[in-house]
């Protein structure tokens, strides 16, 4: 879309000069790494933007689009996954009977996962066909 | 600009020495009135604004929405006010962290923070004090004398305070950093541990008594004590 | 047709299992739409301020007393810990992500947030995290107790053993794990889910604090993450951070993040009083491309300043800090410059979120001047760990951003409830406030000053000093009392709602161009013209020309 990797490469100059400053004035090789490690995080941001559309360097303001767009409105295989994630973590601590509860849970929301991801694409696709 | 020069000054008949607590004074003196002069201008502005353009009918808000060349004039402004408290900050501390650290001490004092306790012993006059949550021997110092102290701790961080200096400097473990303080006035003054360390951190705490230079070497050639 | 000109469809087609809706508020908490994750973080957030207020009122009623005896020390070190921890990552930052997950897509004319999916694992990531967190205290050993940087070698295990201290470090990995995927949704809605014609420089004020929010949050919350992967290990028996150099590091790799998140808990609660002054005003904000940069440059400014905690350890070059930290005035003054001409010919109404912003800007003023003072490192080696940074900091985070908050609430709740907020409620919750705070945290200025150190659940009878701690505590009851008067007020005005109607301030911005609340994807109907920051201004403005023209 539009201009949106411009703010994050703006952004990442703002931050190289200041980072480049504390390289310079303090030569703390953690500081400058904190630095670095913010500027490539926007850095890789705005590549993926550029890679996911070419406009994302463009000027100006997003034009409309034709092509349909399924939202989806619920979605527990997200919320399975979030929950194993903290299963998972929480495991670690108290036991590991929870680290193998939510290392299944994930297994089956990331299936859950998929099954919604594709059934989003279905919709996208029979919307297309009936209004081309 | 003159006050600027006279930043950390020196106490009269002690050439040299650099006092934390005047360095924090003179600075403060600068630092609180621009402060409370720029919230009072804030503050009245938005009240002006407020009374004065209050209770109109919308469409008689004015369309005017920016003005570069005044906001760009501001933005300079502003940093000039950055520069000059930056220059302020700057000479202060070069006195109080490296001017201070060249001074010849008089004295110097082991200090070891531990859990929770302070421990200062005197090397040259082989006395020890302990203060916190066991002890209450103050720590004892001359006036109008650079003061070398050793500061050190045995487990976590903490941090050696005298509020009336104005000064504090944290302490870690198996790491020795070298300050310089002197002190003003005779008197006894609090200390305590500024950081956070555990159960008894409210205990750690210690007095301070300063002593003329003659009092001072009354008591070391008695061996510490009160 | 939804608000951006895409065909929108929902996912609800072709499949037994991919629309089965669960009823209820239980339900909601697996939805995808924007709204509904932000409005449910924003309950939770809301919650955890409740928790996190208690946990302060018992510190407070401890400390009202010299030498006070109600909770025991190691209590009292569960207290503040917690406290923090609870209001930083539990409450003032995902309040602020809630507040950019409800809006942006709605004032940037989106049908929803990029990633859906992945925000509402996000959103359930953080909860456990909170969840684990607060777990803590049914653990023998009580929950974090060494403070919300949880410095090593405090935090180790020998030092601070425990299950519940362990509780906390995940908490705060899931908490801030669950953040940064939130907020990297809302990053990536603004680059690529802009309505046709909603061009960068024409976002509105609040969006781009929320873009600039979510960018400090994608840089520096992967460093807390991973220190405190580091510290989990090195409770474990792992050797990472050692001696005085492993400190600092520590030191360091916190801060990195520990500094940003104080602008994260800030900005977006600036955009909120910014919107609730421009519309109250009648009047755009005041110096729009200025503002833009200005916070471009204070956010990446703002992730430069973090070793400014560390002036008094001797271990990081507290000149460049200095400069840094100093030089927030510059974005900072410029805020303050639009807000005020901003108001300056306008047509000002005073209702309760129009006196919430106004407060936000007093308020924050004072913790941002005596911020400016703490930047000082010779100022800073008395004020650091004294009194006087807490009162510093709870004027930036409490009278500043929670007004904010307040500015926000009572502007958009209409929009979001359909339904108003009483007006009188919220005037009487601001005075209440307004005086609850100066009386709680000023004297803790005179405090520091005076040498009362951070963090220490006794104090000796000091001249001077129980009066100002009783002061103190009798502020956080009336801070309690106003925080009452607006839970009643939100019973009140939900029970017997006033409708609102979808723009009853006049509202500038496309959130207010859509029923209140919003329908499922956003816009019901096309969107108007984007031709500024504020588009619904333009376009009455517009129709006022037509009308005077004879």
């Amino acid at each position: 879309m539009k201009g949106g990797a411009i703010p994050l490469l703006v952004w990442g100059a703002f931050l190289a000069v200041l980072g480049g400053l504390n390289w310079i004035w303090t030569g703390d090789a953690i500081q400058v790494g904190t630095f670095g490690f913010a500027i490539l995080v926007v850095i890789v941001g705005a590549g993926a933007l550029v890679l996911l559309s070419r406009d994302a360097l463009g000027r100006g303001a997003p034009e409309p689009r034709s092509d349909p767009e399924a939202v989806p409105d619920v979605s527990v295989g997200a919320v399975l996954a979030g929950l194993s994630v903290g299963s998972i973590l929480f495991g670690l601590v108290f036991g590991t009977f929870f680290v193998y509860f939510g290392a299944g849970m994930l297994l089956a929301s990331l299936g859950r996962l998929a099954f919604e991801v594709r059934s989003q694409r279905r919709s996208e696709r029979s919307v297309e066909e009936v209004q081309p | 600009m003159l006050r600027v020069s006279a930043l950390a000054s020196v106490l009269p008949g002690v050439p040299g020495l650099i006092y934390t607590r005047r360095a924090y004074d003179d600075l403060f003196s600068y630092y609180a009135p621009i402060g409370i002069g720029v919230f009072a201008l804030f503050a009245l502005a938005i009240v002006f604004a407020v009374i004065r353009y209050r209770g109109r009918p919308p469409s008689a808000a004015a369309r005017w929405h920016e003005n570069d060349r005044l906001e760009g004039a501001y933005a300079l402004l502003l940093a000039c006010v950055v520069a000059f408290l930056l220059y302020l900050t700057y000479s202060a501390e070069h006195k109080v962290d490296s001017v201070s650290a060249h001074e010849q001490p008089r004295l110097t004092v082991d200090v070891v923070a531990s859990k929770w306790e302070w421990t200062f012993s005197y090397p040259a006059y082989g006395i020890t004090a302990r203060s916190g949550a066991v002890g209450d021997q103050p720590l004892v110092v001359p006036t109008g004398e650079a003061v070398r102290f050793e500061l050190s701790s045995l487990d976590v961080i903490h941090s050696f305070w005298i509020p009336a200096l104005r000064f504090k400097r944290a302490a870690f473990p198996g790491h020795t950093q070298n300050i310089t303080l002197a002190f003003g006035s005779t008197g006894l003054f609090q200390g305590q541990c500024a950081e956070f360390c555990g159960l008894r951190h409210p205990e750690m705490i210690f007095s301070v008594r300063v002593v003329t230079p003659q009092q001072f070497t009354a008591w070391a050639a008695r061996g510490g004590g009160s | 047709m939804g608000g951006a000109g895409r065909r929108v469809v929902s996912t609800t087609t072709s499949s037994l299992l991919a629309e089965r809706r669960i009823p209820g508020w239980l339900g909601s908490l697996t939805s995808t739409d924007h709204k509904r994750i932000g409005v449910n973080l924003g309950i939770l957030s809301l919650f955890f301020f409740l928790v996190g207020g208690v946990f302060a009122l018992l510190m407070r009623a401890q400390l009202a007393a010299p030498n006070g005896h109600l909770v025991s020390d190691n209590t009292y070190s569960e207290l503040f810990t917690m406290h923090g921890s609870t209001m930083i990552y539990l409450f003032v930052t995902p309040m602020a992500i809630a507040m950019a997950m409800y809006l942006v897509p709605l004032q940037i004319g989106a049908v929803g947030i990029a990633g859906p999916r992945l925000a509402l694992t996000g959103f359930w990531i953080w909860l456990t995290g909170g969840v684990i967190m607060q777990s803590g205290w049914l653990t023998g050993d009580g929950p974090g107790r060494d403070g919300w940087f949880s410095y090593v070698p405090l935090s180790d295990s020998s030092n601070t053993p425990g299950v519940g201290q362990d509780m906390w470090v995940v908490g705060v990995i899931l908490a801030a794990t669950g953040l940064l995927v939130m907020a990297a949704c809302v990053a990536a809605t603004i680059a690529r889910h802009r309505a046709p014609g909603m061009s960068l420089l024409r976002m509105p004020v609040f969006t781009w604090t929320a873009f600039v929010t979510v960018l400090m949050t994608v840089g520096s919350f992967p460093v807390l993450i991973f220190v405190m992967v580091l510290l989990y290990l090195q409770r474990q028996g792992a050797n990472i951070f050692i001696g005085f150099n492993g400190a600092i590091d520590y030191q360091d790799l916190f801060w990195f993040f520990g500094h940003p998140v104080v602008y994260v808990m800030f900005f977006p609660y600036l955009g909120a009083a910014a919107e609730a002054i421009a519309v109250n005003a009648h009047k755009r904000w005041f110096g729009y491309i200025a503002f833009v940069a200005s916070m471009m440059a204070f956010s990446a400014l703002s992730m430069s300043v973090w070793a400014h905690h560390m002036f008094t350890t001797g271990g990081v070059t507290n000149a460049y800090f200095a400069f840094t930290s100093t030089a927030l005035v510059v974005p900072a003054g410029i805020e303050y410059f639009d807000m005020i001409a901003t108001l300056i010919g306008g047509a000002i109404v005073l209702r309760a979120s129009m006196l919430f912003a106004l407060t936000f800007f007093l308020q924050f003023l004072i913790g941002g001047l005596s911020g400016i003072f703490v930047a000082s490192p010779v100022l800073d080696y008395h004020a650091n760990d004294s009194y006087f940074v807490i009162a510093h900091f709870h004027y930036t985070l409490f009278a500043g951003s929670v007004f904010g908050f307040f500015a926000g609430v009572f502007h958009w709740f209409p929009k979001v409830t359909g339904a108003r907020l009483r007006e009188s409620l919220g005037k009487l919750q601001l005075g209440l406030l307004v005086i609850g705070t100066n009386m709680t945290f000023f004297p803790m200025f005179i405090l520091g000053q005076e040498g009362m150190p951070r963090r220490i659940s006794r104090y000796p009878t000091h001249p001077g000093w129980a009066t100002l701690n009783r002061i103190e505590t009798a502020g956080a009851v009336i801070i309690a009392l106003a925080i009452a008067v607006f839970l009643v007020n939100l019973w009140v005005s939900l029970r017997r709602r006033e409708a609102a109607g979808e723009d009853p301030w006049l509202g500038h911005t496309l959130e207010w161009a859509t029923s209140s609340p919003p329908p499922v994807h956003n816009f019901d109907r096309p969107l108007p013209p984007i031709t500024s920051y504020a588009p619904l201004l333009d376009r009455r403005e517009a129709a006022e020309a037509q009308v005077s023209r004879p």
